[in-house]
């Protein structure tokens, strides 16, 4: 188990190599731009090389399940110190946010589009209670541990949930990595999308500001200092918006969409 | 969370992985693009300082495991540091000195590695999945990130930012 550790270190240190190797890559589609990070390629060379036909030989070892469960096990602590750098970024700008504290405030209820668009889309392709689950917020652990509380995890609004928290853990991050510059290029502004950023998953977060960043280094202090104030700000929010807004929202909207069921 | 000094050991561990494999990219960076950050002896010190207050934020959500207001038991790990590093920030300009001489896209490609391992025996789950929970994701998605975007737009019009 020792050497398979070794391995995974050893992997590792290789797939970031080859990611920063790949480095910097830009597609344009028409005016729109796709900018791809070396955190991209980093996910995406480990993710096709998990594919089982790939797990011979040692990379079944690196692959092993001691090492896929240190990797998922604390994921959260080699997170840590690029929270500790969101400290760093929003301390010389707190005045400035703080000055804007109510637009902070307001975008959070923005955080409800999932049910306004999500729901009604869920219904009309023919999903019923799965749609309850799927589309109460972005699927991170806050809004699982309320579903499973008052539904459990078997039923089919557990299974909606569950699908899009998948989903969301797999492709989350090169989701808004991706989607964030389109926004860009559409004419939105940069602090807006920065701040919709914090959309309360650590991983998102970061792909989304990091294309910001890569697009605008010059505003790479502005950008990152709304993504985190605004994602702290999700951590503290999150529940309450969730209980007191999206939920009853929901299962009105819900009733509406449903109705001509029966 | 386990208890024990070992556990510190092993958090402090996994942590110096992750300092030491910043600093490996972001080597890496400077080789492939000699204008990106360089590294100095105040990145050391900057590293040095995201490991301490990781390891600062750890404790405080230990001690407040036991906490009986379970939205102080149930804020994340994630949030103690964060909120530690920002008030360290604001009492000393060294650190933001300091942790802005580490390169931010360095941090973000290790994270992404063991992010993507981490998920290896999870890609088989994609089958449990129906495509409409996944045609459903892109929308609920684009809806919170757009829905939030266009409220900060709104907002920084009106605050005449």
């Amino acid at each position: 188990m020792k050497g398979n550790f070794i391995l995974l270190l050893v992997y590792a240190v290789l797939v970031i190599t080859a990611a920063e190797w790949i480095g910097f890559q830009t597609i344009s589609i028409g005016s729109i731009s796709i900018t791809l990070l070396p955190l991209v390629f980093a996910i995406l060379i480990t993710m096709f090389l998990a594919i089982k036909v790939f797990r011979v030989g040692f990379m079944k070892k690196i692959y092993s399940k001691e090492n896929v469960g240190f990797a998922s096990k604390y994921l959260i602590f080699i997170m840590l110190p690029l929270m500790a750098r969101y400290g760093a970024d929003v301390a010389p700008q707190i005045k400035d946010i703080l000055q804007v504290g109510w637009v902070f405030i307001i975008q959070e209820l923005g955080n409800l589009g999932t049910v306004l668009i999500g729901l009604p889309i869920a219904v009309w392709i023919g999903l019923r209670r799965e749609a309850i689950g799927a589309t109460l917020g972005i699927g991170r652990e806050g809004e699982l541990a309320y579903i499973s509380e008052k539904y459990t995890l078997e039923s089919k609004e557990g299974r909606g949930i569950l699908s899009l928290y998948i989903i969301g853990t797999l492709f989350g991050a090169l989701f808004f990595s991706i989607f964030a510059p389109i926004l860009l290029d559409m004419g939105l502004r940069p602090e807006a999308l920065a701040m919709a950023a914090g959309v309360g998953s650590s991983s998102m977060m970061t792909g989304a500001s990091s294309t910001l960043v890569a697009r605008l280094p010059e505003m790479e202090s502005t950008i990152l200092s709304y993504a985190a104030a605004s994602q702290l700000l999700t951590s503290f929010l999150g529940t309450f918006t969730m209980i007191f807004l999206a939920v009853p929202l929901q299962q009105f909207m819900y009733k509406l969409l449903v109705r001509g069921d029966r | 969370m386990e208890k024990g000094l070992n556990q510190y050991v092993k958090y402090a561990l996994v942590l110096l992985l992750s300092v030491g494999l910043i600093l490996f990219t972001q080597e890496l960076k400077v080789l492939k693009y000699p204008n990106s950050t360089p590294i100095t002896g105040m990145t050391i010190a900057g590293l040095a300082s995201l490991w301490l207050f990781s390891m600062i934020g750890i404790g405080i959500s230990n001690l407040l495991s036991k906490s009986k207001i379970s939205f102080i038991r149930n804020f994340p790990i994630l949030g103690w540091v964060s909120i530690t590093s920002l008030i360290m920030c604001l009492l000393f300009d060294f650190f933001v000195t300091a942790i802005q001489a580490v390169d931010f896209l360095s941090i973000t490609t290790p994270i992404l590695t063991f992010a993507g391992i981490s998920v290896a025996d999870r890609l088989v789950d994609l089958r449990k999945t129906s495509w409409k929970v996944a045609i459903v994701a892109v929308f609920v998605f684009v809806g919170t990130y757009v829905g939030s975007a266009l409220l900060a737009q709104f907002g920084l019009m009106i605050a005449g930012k």
